[in-house]
Formats: C-alpha cells, structure tokens, sequence
C-alpha cells in the first residue's frame, strides 16, 4: 500500500466518481452545435478527463510520498492554518465526518419539506406554510440534538440553517437568533454580551444596508415573520 | 491636445465641481472601507450603487466606479492580511504572505508594504495609462486575438496551479473544480443549457460573488471556528508599526518588476489584476533565492502582488475605454453603467466625450495618491478590529457576508450557495487544496472556454494554428514549459516538505 491512507483512497474515488457521475450527465445536453465541431460538450468532457488524470496522478503521489507536500508550490495551502486546525482537532475520523453529514443534511430537509410530504398529500400555498412551520422546530431540535456531539458539525451547520429559513422567515426574524447562536458556538456564555453584541450587529447592519443604501433584505413570506419583517422595514425607512 | 494638458483639464474639471468632490472622496473611502470589511467586497458596493449611478451623469458615474476600483483593490488587501480574507480574487496572493505575517505579530508592515505599494502601483500606472492608451489600444487590438486571449488563460491557470495547494496535484484539482463550476449554466457558443439539474437558478450560471465569499470569507471563519471549539485558537498579533522607507527601497526591483508585469496582465480584456497578481507573486518566488521563506509571512510577497494588482487598475481601463471590452467584474459593471446612460464604452467615447475620459483618468491618479494618506490613517482604525474577540467578529462577518451575497441579485438561494461553497472550502482548505484556484478557474473559465471556441472557429479547428502565431505559441509554450517543470520537480526534487 506504499504509503496511502484510507484518506488518500477516499480522496481519489471521490474526484474519479464526481468526473464518472458529471460525464455521464452531460449526454443530457450532448447536441451539436453548427458552426462548432466539438458542441457543448468538447470542454467539459475535456476538463473531466483533466480531472482524472489529476486525480490519478495525486493517487500515485501520495502512493509514493505520503502527505508531503510537493517542492514546486509556495505553500499557502500548507500554511494557511486550516491543514493545521484539521490535525489538532482530531477531526478524521469516520465517525465524526458522518456525524457532520448527518447535520449537514437537514438544511436541505427543511427546504425540500414540502415536497417530501407533497408525495403523501396535496398541498396548496397554506399546506406548504404549515409544512414549514412544522419542520422548522422539528428539524432545529434534532439539530440540537446532533449538535451535542458535535461543535464543529454543529458551527458548520448553523449557517446553512439560516439561509435555509431565510426565503421563509426573513433575514429580520433570523438575523437575530443568528448571531446568538454563532456567539453561543463560539462559546461565549455571558448573556449582556451575547445581547449586546446582537443589539450593535443589527443595528449596524439595518442602519447602514436598510436605512442608508434602501437594500431590501429577505422579509420572508410566512405569517406573522413576512407583517414583522414589513414593520421593521417601515419603521427603519 | 497633449495628454498632460488633457490632464490638467481634467483635474481642474474634477476639482471644480462639488458634487464631483463628494462623489471623488466618497468613492475613495467607500472602496477602501468595502474592500476592507471583512466578508464585503468593493464588488459588493459597486452592485449595491449601480441602481444609483442612474441618478448621477455618466461622467460622475463612471468617475465613482473608477474611484471604487482603485482604492478598493488597496483595501481588499488588508483583509487578506489580516483576517486571510482576500477582499477580492485580485488580493488572493496577497494572503499568501500577508496572513502569516499578521500571524508572526507582523501585520503592521504587512499592511504598510501594501499602503506604499499599491499607491505606487497605481499611481504608476495611471500615469502610463494617461500617456500610452491610444498606442498600447491600437497594439492589442492586432496583436490579441482570441488565440493569444485562450493562451494567456492557460498560462495563467499554468501558474496558478503551482501556487496555494500543497500539491501540483491538488492545485491542478482546486483549478478544474473551478473551471468546472464554471461550465454551469449556457454554453457560450450554442446557449446549451449543461448541468442545470432541471433548476432554473443553474441555467444563469452559479454567480462568482457568492462563490467567492462562501470560499473565501466563510471558509476562514469554520477554520477559525474549528481552532477555537478544540481550544487551539490564537487571536492575530496586534501591531501598527509600518515597514522602514529602507525596507521597502530594499525591494525596489521587485516593485519594478511588478508594475510592469500588472500593467500588461491588466491591459489584456478579461484577465485583468487576478492573473497579475498571481504572476506578480510567482515571479517574486522565481527570482528569489529564498524560495521556501514564500508562504511563510515574506514582506516581498505582499509587496509583488499587491504592486501588481493596483498596476493592473490602470491598465484595465485601456479595453474597456478603447476597446468596450471589460477586464474584470467591476469594469463589467461600469459597462451598465455606461448602457444607463445611452452610451456605449469604445473608440467613439474618446472622439465623443474626452471630458469623461479625462476626468476619469485625473480621479483615478488622485485615488491612487491618496491611498497613501488615506489608507495609513484609516488602517490604524482598521487594524484595530483585530482587538474584537472572534466570537463577536464570526457573526457580523457572517451576516456582512450574507448581505453581500443577497445583494448582487436579491436572491436567497445565493445566500445558501455561499454556505455551501464555504463548507466545500472548509473541507477542501482542510485536505491541502487552494481555494484560490478554485475562484482563479471559475473567473477564468468562461473566458477561456469562449476565447478557445472562436480560436478554434477561426483557425478552421487546426490545433497547430496556435503555433503559427508568435504570441500565442511563445504563451502555450511557456504554460507547457511551466507544467513540465513542476510535474518534474513534484516527483523528481528530493527537497519536498
């Protein structure tokens, strides 16, 4: 086995399958094009054999030198922390990685909710609201749940929650329940300051984006988060 | 009229008009505090104003974004300094050097190198863009077709490639997952839709300001994040002591060599200051007899890319002003800008409105200048957000970041496009993969696809066209030459960390 890893196996089965898997999904749009011989899929077929030649050849390399890194880059990659964070977290296991997939699934489970139900019932606008409203709580708490085991999950996580909840809720409900839970995963515990630090980013970020630049920002479009977002907005401008 | 005269006009014109002024000084903060807020680009205050442009003339419009273009490439810097946050794909390499600088207690004269140096870069090329536009437009368009276009992407991808991962493997990989990102949306020759998944957000393309934010800015904070919640987290070294007039004349031929090599990536349509910042970089490691100190806080790798990045400012200007072809995303936006007004960007603005392009080039001569007082007060202030504990800095950068990537098209789905981008660059940033490459492939890659079908289209599908062409064949060369030697060096030098 030279000198790979398991890592080093599921790295190269992960390029070569993503190359198999988006070949094989461009004859969905294999068509010629006139003036053009090598039609919509001459470069990216082209890149994905690139992609595989890559991939074998990281294959090889690790095969012969392990986690060394090559002579010919300038190191930015090696030396920018995150290698680094990675190996003192301990944070390789499989355990811990399937942990943090198992976390990062529910965002999508909430924004594909209505569909899933949608199989079993019809839904009209109101039934798809419902649906939300439901899942929301549903899913956070089993996010709480996971999260226990995993911080680091849990951090990477949270933000994809709140876009997720953002068309839904508005950015004027979440924002705020945001910032809590990022301070609180950054563990910080001191309740004035996780206020205080909620009060001062939002309004910052209303004054200058909402008050100043007139961005409008998600309101949201589920009772009651859409009439509160609205009432911010006017209260602001 | 002489150009020095026509400049003279210019700053009078500039200076004579209050609202010029306020627009003047409003852009030259506006860009540098954009630039340098962690999580916002100038490319995000450029989207947030253009709606407005519509209300101004179209020579304060265009005077604005000029303005912004400048200082804001300046003011990306620091965040990559400080926070490893490049504010734009163009101050990327500047990381490279300057993180770990701030991280070794250095990030005072890291931020002081690139005071200097982009106000030099800048100005510099201002100056030759003032004097050479007419000649260096009527060279271009002869010398650069879309075979030379297509090599000089290769050449840069090339380069890229053995910059930021820590392998040549991997950062061949980070740069196709880039160029593949990029193949999303319509083909650029039959409008194809390729890998749209039936959404109809994939047939516009994935938008490179998300991407960009997500990779970059929310990849930086789980990597902080993760140092922190396991107890390894160490807050950046404070210190605002700027580099000596010494230090910085001790680097005085790789300023040199900067500026000339920004001022020729940036005149050529489409590539602009990324690829000559990145070259800017990797030609400092090449000339260095101290390669291996590159990457580990060296003041010259902050000097060379961002000489080179604030070099390219000016001369990105020549293509969109002589030819209405736009060099990067800001210059693109300055084209809707001009479309707001009636007017389009070309050869007839300098026969129809020279008062546009004079106050144009004035404004960008004095916001390079003034970079340097400008930028040595405002980043005592700045420097000083490294004092903020991270867990009251993750969530405003985060949220910036949100508002960012909403506001370019109001769509949400941008926002979870950047989440995920910034879990993807957090588990690849993680693996040894450079997330610089990743941006460098998905800006380069639809360029480099259109520029290689018309090459193609025009060289009647022969691939030894490319040879029967000097400034290509010598470009394609130079890329081979520059993957054999690293696909060399990779297996073959015994001298691998």
């Amino acid at each position: 086995m030279g000198k790979l890893r398991l890592g080093h196996i599921c790295e190269a089965v992960f390029w070569l399958a993503l190359a198999a898997f988006l070949y094989i999904e461009s004859f969905e749009f294999d068509r010629g094009i006139e003036i053009y011989k090598f039609g919509a899929t001459g470069w990216p077929r082209a890149l994905l054999l690139l992609v595989a030649v890559a991939a074998i050849g990281q294959f090889l390399f690790q095969f012969v030198a392990g986690d060394k890194a090559t002579s010919g880059t300038v190191g930015a990659a090696t030396d920018d922390g995150a290698e680094e964070a990675a190996r003192q977290s301990g944070h390789s296991h499989f355990r811990w990685y399937f942990s943090t997939f198992c976390l990062l699934i529910l965002p999508f489970l909430y924004m594909r909710a209505h569909d899933l139900v949608g199989m079993f019932l019809e839904l009209d606008k109101e039934g798809i609201h419902s649906v939300k409203l439901i899942a929301a709580p549903v899913l956070l708490f089993v996010y709480l749940l996971l999260a226990r085991g995993n911080h680091v999950g849990a951090i990477l996580t949270l933000p994809l929650f709140f876009a997720a909840l953002l068309e839904d809720l508005g950015f004027y409900s979440m924002a705020p329940l945001f910032i809590v839970g990022v301070t609180l995963l950054m563990g910080e515990r001191r309740p004035q300051w996780i206020a205080l630090t909620a009060a001062l980013i939002m309004g910052a970020l209303l004054f200058t984006f909402v008050s100043l630049l007139y961005v409008g920002l998600p309101t949201g479009n589920i009772s009651p988060f859409y009439d509160l977002s609205h009432w911010i907005v006017t209260m602001i401008q | 009229m002489d150009p020095f005269g026509n400049f003279i006009n210019g700053t009078v014109t500039l200076f004579s008009d209050p609202l010029g002024i306020l627009i003047f000084f409003g852009g030259v903060v506006g860009g540098m505090l954009f630039g340098a807020i962690p999580g916002v680009s100038m490319l995000t205050l450029a989207a947030i104003l253009l709606p407005f442009t519509a209300h101004l003339s179209a020579e304060h419009g265009i005077m604005l974004f000029s303005v912004i273009y400048c200082t804001g490439v300046y003011g990306g810097a620091i965040t990559a300094i400080l926070f490893n946050i490049p504010g734009a794909p163009e101050n990327a390499p500047t990381a490279f050097d300057g993180y770990p600088m701030t991280r070794n207690g250095q990030a005072g004269k890291a931020v002081g190198a690139a005071v200097m140096c982009s106000a030099i870069g800048g100005t510099v090329s201002a100056v030759i863009m003032m004097a050479a536009t007419a000649p260096i437009a009527n060279w271009a368009i002869s010398a650069f077709g879309p075979p030379e276009i297509f090599a000089l992407v290769f050449f840069g991808l090339a380069v890229a490639a053995t910059v930021g991962a820590r392998t040549l493997w991997k950062g061949w990989l980070s740069i196709l997952l880039g160029l593949m990102i990029a193949v999303v949306g319509m083909d650029p020759v039959g409008g194809i839709e390729r890998y749209d998944f039936d959404m109809p957000y994939l047939l516009a393309g994935i938008h490179f300001i998300p991407t960009i934010l997500g990779f970059f800015a929310v990849s930086e904070i789980f990597v902080q994040a993760e140092r922190k919640a396991t107890g390894v987290y160490e807050a950046p070294k404070l210190s605002v002591n700027f580099p000596s007039v010494a230090e910085l004349i001790a680097h005085k031929f790789a300023v040199v060599r900067s500026i000339v090599i920004g001022f020729f990536c940036g005149i050529l349509p489409g590539i602009g200051a990324t690829l000559a910042a990145f070259m800017g970089y990797n030609e400092a490691v090449r000339w260095s007899k101290d390669r291996k100190a590159f990457g580990t806080g060296k003041m010259e790798g902050v000097i060379s890319s961002e000489t080179a990045n604030n070099a390219a400012t000016g001369a990105a200007m020549i293509p969109l002003l002589a030819l209405g072809l736009p060099g990067g995303a800001l210059t693109a936006m300055m084209v809707g800008v001009f479309q707001m007004h009636d007017m389009e960007p070309g050869p007839l603005v300098f026969l129809n409105s020279p008062d546009l392009v004079w106050v144009v080039f004035a404004a960008m001569f004095f916001a390079n200048l003034s970079i340097l007082l400008v930028g040595f007060l405002e980043t005592k202030t700045i420097i000083n957000l490294l004092r903020i504990p991270f867990q009251f800095l993750a969530p405003l950068i985060l949220l910036l970041a949100t508002v960012g990537a909403y506001a370019v098209r109001g769509l949400v789905i941008d926002v979870v496009v950047m989440f995920i981008a910034g879990v993807a660059g957090f588990f690849l940033r993680r693996s040894g993969y450079s997330v610089a490459g990743i941006v460098l492939g998905l800006i380069l890659g639809k360029i480099g696809e259109q520029t290689f079908a018309q090459a193609m289209q025009m060289l009647h599908f022969e691939w030894t066209g490319f040879f029967n062409r000097p400034i290509a064949a010598l470009l394609i060369v130079a890329a081979l030459l520059t993957v054999a030697g690293s696909i060399y060096s990779a297996f073959f030098r015994k001298d691998r960390q």
